[in-house]
């Protein structure tokens, strides 16, 4: 029998205890255990950022990390970006601005973007492009992705946050 | 033009975005039902292999395996879009004609368990002699991978117009050069996955497809189950290109699986099966003959095209002719010959793509360049000069009702100042053009047209019933959109019930750009339908004249009188009250040929309408590292007139992506029929930091028969934007570039041999 762990977990601001699977990844933790399937499995392997969320506040691909490490860690998955239907601005920007096609990128997209502004709520265009490419979208050639980010940046338009 | 309607060609949020930005939105790989198991697929490690025996034995005998099924479990039924394709069994049966194909599939309690079951069953092969490409496959004495193929050759399409051999030795200038192009991976971001559910005689099925319906006939075919009890629901799909037209073999293993067991099963493929095993995009060569008279005129074309078909024939006839077809719907071809070969390889399986045929576009564009140049034109005037206009018919008879190739020339020109740039670029620039028209809709018989019933209940909201299918693109709002332009509700009163064969009507789906101008055309038309019933009971109730009474924001108003005014839901419940609630059915079948085959009659109207659209890229190549750069893009689409404004630029910019950009960067690469690159590393999709700065130009043409004048909303530009790229490329090195992708490795070696002479 493989060795397993028991994780306390915060997630989306509810603490959790976990009994897992020495090589379980976080993506699977939330997916299988937690059942918060918004975070996708694009590749499994750290490319595509499809199954970002935030670790501690950081953006991070929860497919390559371990949970058993994440014993007292506070992660937060984009079922736990809204206040009750209370959106956050990212979430009306990538609509408004038709950031969204099939759908798939789109939650590591916006949890990026969260790391991002958390960090830098600055961010100008550079920033946001350099910082979005590390998430791949096959569908929207990442015009309207940016412009939804910039959109919510308080390096523009104050009034529409 | 002012715009007369009230929500349509606005910058809808799309309906579908919502549960999208929340992570609420089901995709396949998010279902999980009581009792599932989990599945996984044995793969041929062979290219070309015949099987002696299968032994699952040790592996059903594993704890937790509930069941193995082999081709043994299946009827023996082969795919094939057409009678004269059915070549592939989905799980193999006598042979494996490439690594990765489907061998056996197991379902266990969980993934490891059906892991672990897989090394558990033996399969003896006797490896065969095996080809990789379609040269050594056609050569005399390779070894035939079908027997039903001689030289392995699967389809040849033949299409000749005129007098092709007089016309060129009537012309004044004859070029012929020869294009080569690596496949694409299509790499939706979501990778196959599959959940069958078998209970009660009914098999459910949820997986990412462009079409339910006729994934349900193909899996009723093979299964032996009559149609009605194959039901494909509906389900959000993460990307779709023409990766998801066609039934996949993972169908047939979770469908196998699940009546073997009495119990749910998902089968979800990881990124590199997903790249090695499901289908892919053929590798072309293209040999490009063309005669023109001394003021540009074309006068004859002679294509002589190969498409490495890999093991099966897929949509074979289709993928061998789309490319020939969106460019002599573009350009007037009095005189042409067309041979294109499909060649069956021991490499994965190929199907059609959204931006199939790069080597032959990028071919005839930048071939059309270097014409130009030798008549001393510029390269849009010989554009110009050979685009259909409204009115002509294609070389093989399809008439153009709306657009023409000029307005997009002119206004994408105009946009990024061509003119100007074209003349007087520094060193090391380029500026290039590439244009195209596409088919809003293939022929597909009977499943060419599409239906939609409305009803509207009791609330004055309306239930809208489509077959139309959203594979990404925004389809589903479109419905929506149109819904609520013709009935005068807002989009939030409407729920849209779509893509599920159990409750909805035949559609083309989501593969020939047919969904907005034929689906569209049913929505719109049941929805008139209700509105009329809806008028008809609201002018005796008001005792006012039905022509003047229209509905606006839920309520009946005359046009000219505002103060007659009734509530939508008022009429609607007279209408319960009478026992004639207000429901209608739309449809719409486009007016093209059915005479029309792709292989015997190659003629006749193939789509209802056409799209034309014109890309212009602006590069910079770097003669010491070979690098080719994209500062900025402009494209402009003839979409009609845009239902969703936002929804088409989307298209647009994605087709940019997907094809302006993947021709720097995008190929499969192979070595005896393994796929080096099945990931997302060593596969290079463009990155936001890859992308140019972007004008995308929406063309009107308001044509006749589309749904408010509306065509497909953005596919040109993913057929004409690598041609842009490689003729920009030219322009830059005065080389022509011959090889795609243009990578920096490929560029190089273009300017090496032309500085040895023989370019
Ligand atoms: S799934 Fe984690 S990076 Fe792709
Ligand atoms: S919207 Fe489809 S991958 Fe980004």
């Amino acid at each position: 029998m493989m060795e397993r762990y028991n994780v306390s977990l915060k997630v989306n601001g509810e603490l959790v205890a976990l009994n897992v699977r020495a090589g379980e990844t976080l993506l699977e933790s939330l997916r299988e255990r937690l059942e918060l399937t918004g975070a996708k499995e694009g590749c499994g392997l750290g490319a595509c950022g499809s199954c970002t969320v935030l670790l501690n506040g950081l953006p991070t691909r929860s497919c390559i990390v371990m949970t058993a490490e994440l014993d007292g860690a506070e992660v937060q998955s984009i079922e736990g970006l809204a206040d009750g239907t209370d959106l956050d601005p990212l979430q009306e920007r990538f609509m408004e601005k038709g950031a969204v096609q099939c759908g798939f990128c789109t939650s590591g997209m916006i949890m990026t973007a969260k790391g991002l502004l958390n960090r830098n709520p600055k961010a100008d265009k550079g920033d946001i492009i350099r910082t979005m490419s590390s998430n791949l979208c096959r569908c929207t050639g990442y015009k309207k992705i940016v412009e939804a980010v910039e959109a919510v940046s308080s390096m523009s338009e104050p009034e529409n946050k | 033009m002012e715009n007369e309607y009230t929500i349509l060609g606005e910058r809808m949020k799309r309906t579908d975005s919502l549960a999208k930005v929340t992570g609420a939105a089901t995709f396949t790989a998010d279902i999980k039902l009581p009792r599932m198991l989990s599945a996984k697929v044995l793969r041929s490690p062979h290219a070309h292999a015949r099987i002696l025996n299968i032994d699952t034995g040790r592996a059903e005998k594993l704890p937790g395996v509930k069941a193995v099924v082999t081709a043994a479990d299946a009827h023996g039924v082969k795919w094939g879009v057409f009678k004269y394709t059915q070549d592939h069994p989905m799980l193999a049966m006598d042979k494996v004609r490439y690594i990765g194909e489907d061998v056996a599939g197991v379902a266990a309690v969980d993934e490891e368990t059906a892991l672990r079951a897989l090394d558990l069953i033996t399969v003896e092969y006797e490896p065969l002699p095996a080809v990789f490409n379609p040269d050594d496959a056609m050569a005399e004495g390779a070894p035939l991978i079908h027997e039903e193929y001689a030289n392995n050759i699967n389809i040849h399409v033949h299409i000749d117009v005129g007098d092709v051999d007089a016309a060129f030795n009537q012309a004044h200038l004859v070029r012929e050069d020869t294009f080569e192009a690596a496949g694409e991976a299509y790499s939706t971001l979501e990778p196959y996955a599959v959940v069958a559910s078998y209970a009660n005689g009914f098999l459910d099925l949820w997986m990412p497809n462009a079409g339910p319906h006729v994934r349900a006939k193909a899996l009723s075919n093979m299964l032996k189950m009559p149609l009605n009890k194959v039901r494909v629901r509906h389900i959000n799909v993460g990307g779709h290109f023409g990766a998801r037209s066609e039934v996949s073999p993972g169908d047939l293993v979770a469908a196998l699986l699940s009546i073997k067991t009495g119990r749910p099963v998902k089968l979800a493929l990881t990124r590199e099966e997903n790249a090695a095993c499901t289908r892919q995009i053929h590798d072309i060569k293209a040999t490009i003959k063309t005669g023109v008279k001394k003021d540009g005129t074309i006068t004859a074309k002679d294509f002589r095209v190969t498409y490495d078909g890999g093991a099966y024939s897929s949509t074979g006839p289709i993928a061998t002719s789309i490319p020939y077809y969106v460019y002599e719907e573009a350009y007037r071809f009095p005189n042409v010959r067309y041979n294109g070969y499909r060649v069956i390889t021991n490499k994965g399986i190929r199907g059609m793509y959204g931006a199939h045929g790069r080597a032959f576009l990028c071919g005839n564009e930048v071939q059309l360049d270097m014409i130009a140049q030798e008549l001393g034109m510029d390269p849009m005037e010989i554009r110009l000069k050979n685009g259909l206009k409204v009115g002509e018919e294609t070389a093989t008879k399809s008439v153009i009702i709306s657009g023409g190739l000029e307005a997009p020339i002119r206004q994408a020109a105009e946009k990024a100042r061509w003119a100007k740039k074209r003349i007087g670029l520094p060193e090391g620039e380029g500026i290039g053009m590439g244009c195209v028209a596409i088919m809003c809709g293939f022929p597909m018989g009977f499943r060419s047209g599409s239906t939609c019933y409305v009803k509207i209940n009791d609330d004055g909201q309306a239930t809208i019933v489509s077959g139309i299918v959203d594979t990404g693109m925004g389809n589903e709002s479109m419905a929506v959109q149109i819904a609520s332009e013709v009935l005068g509700i807002p989009p939030e009163d409407i729920n849209l019930v779509n893509a599920d064969t159990e409750v909805t009507n035949l559609d083309p789906g989501a593969y020939s750009q047919a969904a907005s101008f034929v689906g569209g055309n049913a929505v719109k038309r049941a929805c008139e339908e209700a509105k009329r019933q809806i008028l008809t009971l609201a002018a005796a109730k008001m005792d006012h004249a039905m022509e003047d009474l229209t509905i606006k924001d839920r309520t009946i108003v005359s046009r000219t009188d505002p103060s007659k005014r009734m509530p939508l839901r008022w009429v609607v419940r007279e209408a319960f009250f009478k026992g004639e609630p207000i429901a209608a059915t739309g449809a719409y079948m486009p007016k093209i040929s059915f005479d029309r085959e792709w292989i015997k009659n190659p003629q006749g109207q193939m789509a209802g309408t056409y799209s034309f659209g014109c890309s212009i890229a602006e590069v910079t190549v770097d003669r010491e590292t070979g690098k080719i750069c994209i500062p900025r893009f402009t494209a402009a689409h003839d979409c009609g007139n845009p239902i969703n404004t936002m929804a088409v630029e989307g298209q647009i910019e994605g087709s940019i992506q997907q094809a302006g950009v993947a021709v720097l960067t995008e190929e499969n690469r192979w070595s005896d029929g393994w796929l080096l690159n099945p990931d997302l590393l060593e596969y290079k999709v463009p990155l936001a930091c890859d992308m140019p700065e972007i004008d995308t130009v929406i063309v009107r043409s308001n044509d006749p028969e589309g749904p408010f004048g509306a065509k497909e909303g953005g596919l040109t530009t993913r057929m004409n934007a690598y041609s842009a790229v490689a003729c920009a490329a030219h322009s830059a090195l005065g080389v022509p570039l011959k090889q795609l992708p243009l990578t920096p490795d490929r560029v190089l070696k273009a300017l090496d041999k032309a500085k040895g002479g023989d370019a």
